[in-house]
């Protein structure tokens, strides 16, 4: 085996494990601090897709207008999670954990229907912007440019949210509202408003994700419930709730998959599945999480 | 005692007339997926048959002034939802015909609900050679849409006249559609050209969302052409994944696109990301120079129905596969099951596409697709195909 083609799936490996864990963060900071499960994460990673798409058509594709797209698309499915979190899931918080997966799963249902009504079904796509257009090459393997940004912005924007979390007042508050929410409230802190911007900053994260990959997957219907299954993989692997969890579970996802295909061809999510049974019977909490106690 | 007959006759009229009203309409279901990621084909399908049966009822109908009408439901692309939606539409909605499913998992398993309950059925889209195969091949079964061995074989005959071939892989999914694509044209390709070596079978699952290990994996083992049945959506993932990596150069551009990877929906979805110089095929294309009249008419009447200036590729399926089913309704004269089965035996129509016969032997249509060079032409935004040749399968049936 040439060491090229190793390093080809280690880079293709991460790559995907870098957009994944866009993703499975937010999913993940979402449980830490709300404690539900949110099935409609994958939803927001489509609507920022189709949302991208859309403000590209408005401003023309092909252009660096593909940065002001992603950020129009993420802000936009987070004033979509900020709604929804306001006036729908804020009425769940104290029913068992069975309604709001229950409530979740409907979300899912409903926003498949309306991106369908708005988008319909035909599919996207979205050109790469120029000036990440290019590729170069590194032992004799072609990284495009455009790979290499989703793989540096990954621990990019891990670090940022560890001083976030870490060095902030606001982080600390976050925090702490994952230990004790009524606590916090009682020592006056406006919960509420914690929850509803730590679920915009979920959504943002999705909305991100899901305008990033549109270089380079096509926009259909249906990427909602695929990627929320590989979202879940992840935060199993990693533990729930857990940021760091959620990193290295997305790094070891991504380099399972990649790999997996040398040792079994043909089944190549196998090996990801296996080591999910295996995670979730010898360490439920993840390879990175805590045990639950409340 | 002659007003108490003429009453009853009256009353009894009475009560047969709403019946007789309803039964003037030649009721088809249409099973086909509707939501989901197939209903970026599923539905322009439907549009298809839809138009059809527009132009038939704007006609006059068929059986002296019976119209036809169109019952559809949403699949949702899986095989046990199309059983269950084809049963009630024949026992609920009590149609005459089915015409419809989309995935080679779908067709095969409402082909016995048909035959059940001895309703013709007629597939306008699934591909899978086992729809048709001796042991499952019964009296209702019809297929109108290519098969695995058309597709494939017509790929291999590709393939044997590139330049310089010798090593050669594969990029299929790994379930029916792909696997039998993939043995169709490496079967056909070995006895074209037996210097032929195959380097590399990949075989990623079906809605694979990173095809980048897959990728580089056959990148390493240095074919120089490459056949793929890839389709709709996840040939768009793949090769915006595969042309940044330098897949298609390193090929020299030797891969033969199956599974409708030179669809326009396919071309508009990728724009100029698009790997122009790629080889692939479509059940239809807008922009067929040389072919005959009825195909323009066809596309002209196309825009005009869906509204848009390029359509796509998919209406076709439904519109050939509804004609099939009205030629063998007005050469039985009759909607009765078991006389348009027999009639549609050998049965001979005109497609916009040219003539189409049902075989009598094995119930398939010779339906061919479109072949040709993908290009980016300035006329338009995406790409398009160049010298496109529609591939008469007659001789790849056998």
């Amino acid at each position: 085996m040439e060491p090229s083609f190793i390093f080809g799936q280690f880079v293709g490996g991460l790559t995907a494990a870098m957009t994944l864990f866009l993703i499975a963060s937010g999913l993940s900071l979402i449980f830490g601090v709300l404690r539900v499960l949110n099935f409609a994460h994958g939803s927001f990673y489509m609507i920022g897709a189709y949302l991208a798409w859309q403000i590209v058509q408005w401003i023309g594709p092909g252009g660096e207008g593909f940065w002001l797209a992603v950020l129009g698309a993420a802000v936009g499915v987070a004033v979509l999670g900020g709604v929804i979190e306001r006036l729908l899931l804020r009425h769940l918080y104290r029913r068992e954990e069975l309604y709001q997966l229950l409530f979740t799963y409907a979300l899912v249902l409903v926003i498949a229907d309306m991106a369908k009504l708005v988008w319909g079904t035909q599919q996207f796509g979205v050109s790469r912007p120029p000036s990440l257009a290019g590729s170069f090459q590194v032992f004799d393997t072609t990284v495009p440019h455009y790979n290499l940004f989703l793989v540096l912005l990954g621990p990019a924007i891990a670090l940022g949210f560890w001083y976030f979390l870490n060095r902030t007042r606001t982080g600390r508050m976050i925090r702490a509202a994952a230990l004790d929410r009524e606590m916090l409230g009682t020592l006056g802190a406006n919960v509420d408003r914690l929850y509803t911007g730590m679920f915009m900053l979920g959504s943002f994260l999705a909305g991100l994700g899901g305008a990033l990959v549109t270089p380079i997957k096509s926009i259909i219907p249906g990427m909602d419930v695929a990627i929320i299954v590989e979202a879940f993989i992840v935060v199993v692997i990693g533990g729930l709730g857990s940021f760091w969890g959620t990193f290295f579970g997305a790094i070891i996802y991504g380099q399972v998959l990649s790999f997996g295909i040398l040792i079994f061809p043909r089944f190549s999510s196998f090996a990801v599945f296996a080591l999910m049974a295996a995670v979730l019977i010898l360490r439920p909490w993840g390879l990175f999480g805590r045990p639950i106690s409340r | 005692m002659r007003v108490r007959r003429l009453l009853g006759a009256a009353c009894a009229f009475a009560g047969v007339l709403p019946f007789a009203a309803a039964a003037q309409d030649i009721k088809v279901g249409f099973p086909m997926i509707l939501s989901g990621p197939g209903a970026l084909s599923g539905e322009p399908a439907l549009r298809g048959a839809e138009m059809l049966v527009e132009e038939v009822n704007a006609a006059g109908g068929v059986l002296n002034g019976r119209k036809l009408r169109l019952i559809a439901r949403d699949t949702k692309g899986a095989a046990d939802e199309a059983v269950r939606v084809a049963r009630e539409m024949i026992l609920k909605d009590e149609v005459n015909f089915l015409v419809g499913t989309f995935t080679s998992a779908e067709g095969p398993a409402v082909s016995p609900i048909a035959k059940e309950n001895q309703i013709v059925f007629i597939a306008p889209v699934t591909k899978t050679d086992q729809l048709t195969a001796p042991d499952k091949l019964h009296p209702y079964v019809f297929r109108t849409a290519s098969t695995t061995t058309i597709e494939g074989r017509s790929a291999a005959e590709l393939a044997a006249k590139l330049p310089n071939v010798k090593r050669v892989a594969t990029m299929t999914q790994d379930y029916a559609y792909g696997q039998d694509t993939a043995k169709a044209f490496l079967d056909h390709l070995k006895k074209l050209r037996p210097d032929i070596e195959v380097v590399d079978q990949q075989w990623p699952k079906l809605g694979e969302a990173d095809y980048t290990p897959f990728i580089n994996a056959q990148m390493a083992k240095k074919p120089d052409a490459v056949f793929s049945s890839l389709w709709g959506g996840h040939f768009v993932t793949f090769a915006k994944q595969a042309k940044p990596l330098g897949y298609f150069d390193a090929i020299k551009n030797n891969f033969i696109g199956a599974g409708e990877a030179g669809a326009i929906e396919t071309a508009k979805a990728m724009g100029s990301d698009y790997p122009a110089g790629i080889w692939a095929n479509s059940y239809d294309i807008s922009n067929w120079e040389s072919g005959p009249q009825s195909h323009k008419d066809y596309i002209a009447r196309l825009r005009k129905f869906t509204k848009d200036e390029n359509p796509s590729s998919w209406p076709i399926t439904g519109y050939v596969a509804m004609q099939a089913l009205v030629a063998g309704i007005k050469k039985a004269n009759s909607i009765d099951s078991d006389k348009v089965a027999k009639a549609l035996l050998d049965i001979t129509f005109d497609a916009p596409t040219g003539q189409i016969t049902l075989r009598g032997k094995d119930h398939n249509a010779n339906r061919g697709q479109f072949w040709g060079l993908m290009v980016m032409d300035p006329k338009y935004p995406f790409a398009v195909m160049a010298e496109a040749n529609y591939l008469e399968p007659t001789k790849f049936m056998d």
